[in-house]
């Protein structure tokens, strides 16, 4: 344990939470290579020692890898394929627009960031951290860095990080890959509250090889909003209002329309081989991460 | 003239339909309600998802479209319920809407009888259709109240003013008085120079004289109550003269109802009973009854009906006469008038004093017979003046000498009841002096009730109490001492006399106005009524009090300081009153009436008041719906 004694090694969680991050492992669902290693996990197979799957010859395959035993027995090479140990890239994306100010929900993108984070540094993966709050403003980019020397710098990092902002996510996320280079996941922290298309960010995400694992944080307000009434509502971002009447009468199309955008959310995600969750600012960050993320195999305990 | 309750309620009208024109108020709500809505302005994070709530297609559904401008409707609602409001409608009555109406409303004794379905009296009950009425009142109509019973008094002007119609309402009481229309009726017909009176409403119980000497200008509508009740009374209280120390007392007791209806009479003589009887009667059936009263004093005679069943009306169970003391009648023959002596002197209860030339031993008599003047400080309530023509009248009648005849004469005039004057031979002959008539001697006050074939033979004049008669001839110088005629004309005067004195026969004085009192003259009084109330009154010159109003039943005490000069007893005395009949029809000159024996008086329905209350509760609605406490969100 790398903490002091007595003192809180950072202000986002206290030292027992970051003690059991420690003992986590993110769980991607494919485990793309980083293309810097000019290698590809399906098209030629891993170069570790744990064997993986068999394929059929295909012309040009390495000859060193055809399993001759079974072309003995059956009279046809198969191709022997082998998992390896590659470098991913855990690419942190925090939303910090004006729409996260609102409740706990910059606090908890940035608690989980650093428990992921965290978990990505100690199993040495390289991860990079990328603070988007505003359209005209350079991101906040904590660089792709490995190991436990870099947890102090990437706590700190979160620590200071700030938001207020009307970027909307999509372009963060475009914002995002004109920086980043390297294969592994994209964790999205943001409460997707956006009018535009995802559907062209989740593409480039995944067109370069990040899986994108999304994790919407919405505050209890959105959650279970309590308003009656003839209400004029202020985008917090653009300033824009809508005339709502009797808003209590429209809570349940309300609650309708969020589990409608977290269907939609989820359903982009898991097209390119990712991952969505939603989660209230009301469930703390230990259940978060004991519970709700290790039983959607997010991480590993 | 009086409309059926039966007439169908027609479609709304209304009072101000220029009211209406605020319906163009709807145009400035409308586009304030849209440039002006003031909602709560709430900061969300973002309006992602309440504006694909907003884009949902259940939320833009016509039915949740009416619900997002629910306040506007609303507001439209008050607002025309407002200016409904405001247009005044109504729901007219068959009774018709006049601007300007008076409201008669009977107060005779009869009203204060109870109505036994409800326990309430008549005037309650018809007080509170003018309550309802008069707060139905519309803004342009206006109301006089009038309240009569034996006479008619105004209470209100025209006035739509609610306070002072319903204040004026709550000092109306019902009287011991006999109901009597042409008074009330009167009054009303006086404003409609004034106003533009069609019609007249008459709120009664129908207990009223059938006939009615007077011309309607006017519309009458009359709504009467229709209550029944048992009821007795005593109706006629009179007595007369028996012997010389002696009185027979004459009551009349009737009923109101079919049914016969039993009670106990009793008698008291200034406070102590002297009888007690049981009497029966039915309405058309009523029972007289005599009692000897032996006294020759003064007396005050009170009749008190104890009824054994229900008996509605109390003020008619009551009733006073007094009896003077008695004594002869002082009759002064004054001059050679020896006829009329003799035939004075033979009748009885009378005692004569005969002066030629000299001086009256008194100052007052009861009757005095005159050849001439009559001595100053000599009075007498009755005088007959033989061969004199009324100073007043000289120049209009002058004597010729010649014969005439009567040729005509008032036969029902007390003095010549049972007189036959047809062949009467007169030596002289009263006659008109030139262009002068009858007319010329009515202006001043003279009633000729024997007429010759050239001018006026006997003459009359009431004055107050006194009354006097003139022969313009001398009675010597005719045939009329030796008719059979005479004497009666005699005893016709002496009669006149006992009557005038009061000692023959007293009648208990009905309520209205007391009696004529002869009190010391130029005096100040005060009379006492029955409930205690003093009015202070001043006798005239000749000490005759008269013109005081009586509307209770009682005793009316006139007070010289503390002390007791004189009591008057009143009774109600009236068979229509006591009977509670009601007529179906009153006849006027030229028309008649119906009167409506309809329970309710017909008032127009506003509705103005239950589209007000209506905006109220709407407004209400919208308060709590809209301006309750709203969840705000962060």
């Amino acid at each position: 344990m790398s903490t002091a004694g007595g003192s809180q090694y950072t202000e986002l969680f206290d030292n027992a939470t970051l003690k059991q991050i420690e003992r986590m492992r993110l769980r991607p669902l494919r485990r793309l290579t980083n293309r810097a290693r000019g290698e590809h996990l399906s098209g030629k197979g891993g170069s570790s020692t744990d064997f993986a799957d068999y394929r059929d010859y295909a012309v040009g395959d390495d000859l060193r890898y055809v399993d001759w035993n079974i072309f003995a027995r059956l009279q046809r090479p198969f191709i022997k394929q082998f998992q390896h140990e590659e470098e991913m890239h855990v690419v942190l994306l925090v939303d910090g627009s004006t729409s996260m100010l609102s409740g706990d929900k910059f606090l908890r993108a940035r608690q989980a960031a650093a428990a992921f984070g965290v978990m990505g540094l100690l199993n040495l993966e390289r991860v990079s951290v990328y603070g988007i709050h505003s359209a005209g403003e350079q991101p906040a980019v904590f660089p792709p860095s490995t190991g436990r020397t870099k947890m102090r710098l990437l706590l700190s990092f979160l620590e200071r990080m700030e938001g207020g902002g009307s970027i909307p996510l999509e372009q963060s996320i475009e914002l995002m890959l004109r920086f980043h280079r390297g294969r592994g996941i994209a964790v999205l922290l943001s409460d997707f509250l956006t009018l535009g298309d995802l559907s062209r960010p989740l593409n480039m995400l995944y067109s370069s090889g990040l899986e994108p694992w999304g994790l919407q944080i919405l505050s209890e307000a959105e959650v279970a909003p309590d308003v009656e009434g003839d209400l004029r509502f202020v985008d917090s971002e653009t300033g824009t209002t809508l005339d709502i009447t009797n808003a209590a009468e429209l809570l349940s199309v309300y609650q309708q329309q969020r589990r409608q955008l977290e269907r939609y959310l989820d359903a982009q995600c898991r097209r390119r081989q990712g991952r969505f969750l939603s989660v209230s600012t009301g469930v703390d960050l230990e259940q978060l991460l004991k519970d709700r993320l290790c039983r959607q195999g997010w991480v590993l305990r | 003239m009086s409309a059926g309750m039966g007439a169908a309620m027609t479609w709304p009208s209304f009072v101000n339909p220029l009211g209406a024109v605020l319906f163009l108020a709807a145009i400035p709500l409308v586009i304030l309600y849209f440039l002006k809505l003031r909602r709560p302005r709430v900061e969300i994070p973002s309006l992602v998802l309440w504006q694909s709530v907003v884009n949902d297609q259940r939320v833009n559904s016509p039915f949740q479209k009416f619900r997002r401008n629910l306040l506007l409707l609303l507001q439209l609602l008050i607002l025309t319920l407002l200016v409904l409001a405001l247009t005044q409608p109504f729901i007219g009555s068959a009774a018709g809407t006049a601007e300007f109406t008076p409201i008669l409303i009977d107060c005779s004794a009869s009203m204060s009888a109870i109505d036994p379905a409800t326990g309430e009296t008549r005037l309650s009950l018809i007080l509170d259709q003018v309550r309802e009425r008069i707060n139905n009142l519309r803004s342009d109509q206006q109301f006089a109240l009038f309240t009569f019973a034996s006479t008619g008094r105004r209470l209100t002007e025209f006035t739509n003013d609610r306070r002072v119609l319903l204040q004026a309402l709550e000092s109306i009481e019902a009287t011991d008085l006999p109901a009597q229309l042409d008074d009330v009726l009167r009054m009303a017909a006086a404003y409609t120079t004034s106003f533009p009176i069609r019609e007249v409403i008459l709120l009664t119980d129908g207990n009223l004289p059938e006939s009615v000497e007077f011309e309607l200008p006017f519309s009458l509508q009359v709504k009467r109550l229709q209550v029944q009740g048992a009821n007795l009374g005593i109706t006629e209280m009179t007595a007369r003269r028996d012997g010389k120390d002696g009185w027979e007392l004459f009551i009349r007791i009737t009923g109101a109802s079919e049914e016969l209806q039993t009670a106990e009479l009793q008698l008291y003589q200034n406070g102590e009973q002297i009888f007690t009887e049981r009497i029966s009667a039915a309405a058309g059936d009523g029972e007289r009854l005599v009692f000897p009263i032996e006294t020759d004093t003064l007396a005050l005679v009170e009749a008190r009906l104890i009824p054994a069943g229900e008996d509605v009306l109390e003020t008619d169970n009551r009733c006073w006469l007094t009896l003077p003391a008695t004594r002869s009648l002082q009759v002064l023959t004054l001059g050679q008038l020896t006829t009329w002596q003799r035939a004075v002197n033979v009748l009885d209860g009378v005692e004569q004093e005969v002066v030629t030339g000299g001086v009256p031993d008194q100052t007052e008599y009861d009757l005095i017979i005159s050849d001439g003047e009559i001595p100053e400080g000599i009075n007498a309530p009755v005088t007959l003046f033989v061969d004199v023509i009324p100073e007043d009248l000289s120049g209009l009648i002058e004597k010729r000498e010649d014969v005439c005849t009567v040729t005509d004469w008032n036969r029902t005039a007390p003095l010549l009841q049972h007189v036959s004057l047809g062949d009467v031979q007169i030596g002289e002959q009263p006659a008109w002096g030139p262009e002068i008539g009858l007319r010329e001697l009515e202006e001043r006050g003279y009633e000729v009730l024997a007429e010759g074939n050239a001018g006026p033979l006997l003459l009359q004049k009431r004055e107050g109490l006194k009354t006097t008669w003139w022969f313009t001839f001398h009675t010597d110088r005719s045939t009329l001492p030796y008719r059979v005629g005479f004497p009666i004309l005699a005893a016709n005067a002496v009669n006149s006399s006992l009557k005038q004195a009061a000692l023959s026969e007293v009648s208990a004085a009905p309520t209205g106005v007391l009696p004529a009192l002869q009190l010391d003259a130029g005096q100040d009084y005060q009379v006492e009524a029955p409930d205690g109330s003093l009015t202070a009154v001043r006798s005239g010159m000749t000490g005759l009090l008269t013109g005081i109003g009586a509307s209770e039943v009682g005793q009316y005490r006139v007070r010289d300081g503390n002390d007791v000069v004189s009591i008057v007893g009143t009774g109600l005395l009236s068979l229509s009153e006591t009977s509670l009949s009601a007529v179906d029809e009153l006849r006027f000159a030229e028309v008649q009436v119906d009167t409506d024996a309809t329970i309710r008086l017909e008032t127009d329905r506003p509705l103005w008041w239950g589209l007000a209350l209506g905006a109220f509760v709407v407004m209400l609605v919208e308060w709590w719906y809209f301006q309750r406490v709203r969840g705000v969100v962060d």
